[in-house]
């Protein structure tokens, strides 16, 4: 005789360890992006654009500026690897019918676009240019609690007392990490409120972007509805910021020009595969284990960049980082072991 | 052919109300779509997985598949659209070009 309630629960399980997969490598993606997204800094024609902007306006614009342009060239690679990866899985003819439902699906992956990209990367380099680099990630590493919160109050995704103590622990695993930079960059000088206010941009925007993306992955496809995202940031920054940039005359479109080089090209390859596949499994986690839960383990992304820091640039890692790495690893534990029929439905 | 997208569609030929076999519902959303293969009839599942968990259809019973309608020897699920579902179904439809 056949025990259907075992054979039940398994089949519930491996949809839950799916979806804690799908956060999982989001994260070390996310972590590895790290590598390209910190070399194409030192590459042509960044840096002389770089350069260029600081003498006129300043350093914090200078960032600004050059971030705006890096950013809507990730995008662009990142909407090129989406095309291979939805053209394999044979989705063009779900896209067309996904951006065609404007109402019930594609309009929350416009809005998903401008929390996630504008709002969340552009406060994030804010927050890196005006106060500092671990200001910016202790910032990020907080919209979990953003995304959890909305997606609870919004949706009426459950979150259990252990899923939410487990993204707590991950927080402060990450804020250990960073936390000693952060006081230095607190104690080195003046914090502007721009740098404030990207902090806050940064910890909400991402999680915003879960909660109303969500609302999309209720009846559209994960792969298909972060493609659409993607193309719809592109557009903001192709047609609004990169054009603004222009007008008030920052040399964006003259540096655009000059990417094409191969090691800059190939970074950007890099940057898009790892950028893309990371938000895919971001996406694809949401439906399964819900938002709170795929923003939680998604947040071990601080640990895995320091990781890859510390294994391609040869950087020494300091105490905090252990502590905060164990941390993390303890509140991932935390979330994975709970009762996976407490998550037969999220909602 | 369906204009909607999947998971959309998926519900709408379950809004009358009556309980689907997961097979049912996924060998009529091939058809809808022109799609063929052991791929495409996995895409539809897990579709139908993802609308189960977050409440739009519940399951309201299952069996072994011992014929093969689905996949041989798999756990096979029917399910009803719950009044989630039909509500998200009503904006959905009523939008969609």
């Amino acid at each position: 005789m056949v025990d259907l309630q075992a054979l039940r629960q398994a089949e519930h399980g491996r949809r839950i360890r799916n979806g804690y997969m799908w956060a999982l490598f989001c994260a070390v993606l996310w972590g590895i992006w790290y590598i390209p997204g910190t070399v194409v800094w030192g590459l042509a024609p960044f840096v002389e654009m770089y350069t260029e902007v600081a003498s006129t306006s300043g350093d914090s614009m200078a960032l600004l500026v050059t971030a705006v342009l890096i950013t809507a060239l990730n995008a662009v690679t990142v909407v090129l690897a989406l095309f291979v990866w939805n053209g394999v899985l044979g989705n063009y003819g779900e896209m067309v019918r996904t951006a065609k439902s404007f109402q019930p699906c594609s309009k929350w992956f416009l809005f998903a676009s401008v929390f996630g990209g504008p709002v969340a990367i552009l406060g994030s380099f804010m927050a890196m240019g005006f106060v500092g680099g671990a200001f910016a990630a202790v910032a990020a590493l907080l919209y979990p609690v953003v995304g959890s919160a909305l997606a609870n109050v919004w949706h009426g995704e459950k979150i259990s007392k252990r899923a939410a103590m487990g993204i707590i622990v991950i927080i402060a695993g990450g804020i250990t990490i960073f936390g000693g930079g952060v006081i230095s960059e607190l104690q080195a000088g003046s914090v502007g409120w721009i740098g404030c206010v990207g902090g806050l941009m940064a910890a909400t925007g991402w999680g915003i972007e879960g909660a109303v993306a969500d609302k999309g992955l209720d009846v559209a496809n994960a792969d298909v509805g972060l493609h659409l995202r993607f193309i719809s940031e592109l557009a903001i920054w192709i047609i609004i910021a990169l054009p603004l940039l222009a007008i008030m005359g920052y040399p964006v479109f003259t540096y655009a020009f000059q990417v094409f080089q191969p090691l800059t090209i190939l970074m950007f390859i890099f940057a898009g595969i790892t950028f893309g596949f990371c938000y895919v499994s971001w996406y694809k986690s949401f439906p399964l284990i819900g938002v709170g839960r795929g923003q939680g383990i998604a947040n071990l992304y601080g640990m895995f960049a320091v990781i890859s820091t510390i294994l391609f640039f040869g950087d020494v890692p300091q105490w905090t980082v252990l502590v905060g790495g164990a941390l993390c690893i303890a509140g991932s534990f935390i979330m994975f072991s709970e009762e996976s029929l407490e998550l037969e439905t999220l909602r | 052919m369906s204009n909607l997208p999947r998971k959309i569609r998926l519900m709408e030929i379950m809004q009358d109300g009556n309980e689907y076999w997961n097979y049912e519902a996924i060998k009529q959303a091939m058809q809808d779509y022109g799609m063929q293969g052991d791929f495409a009839r996995d895409t539809l599942n897990m579709d139908l997985i993802e609308l189960a968990a977050i409440g739009f259809i519940k399951e309201v019973d299952l069996k072994v598949d011992d014929e093969g309608a689905y996949k041989k020897g798999f756990l096979l699920h029917k399910y009803v659209i719950t009044e989630d579902g039909k509500a998200r179904l009503s904006d959905a439809c009523m939008y969609a070009i």
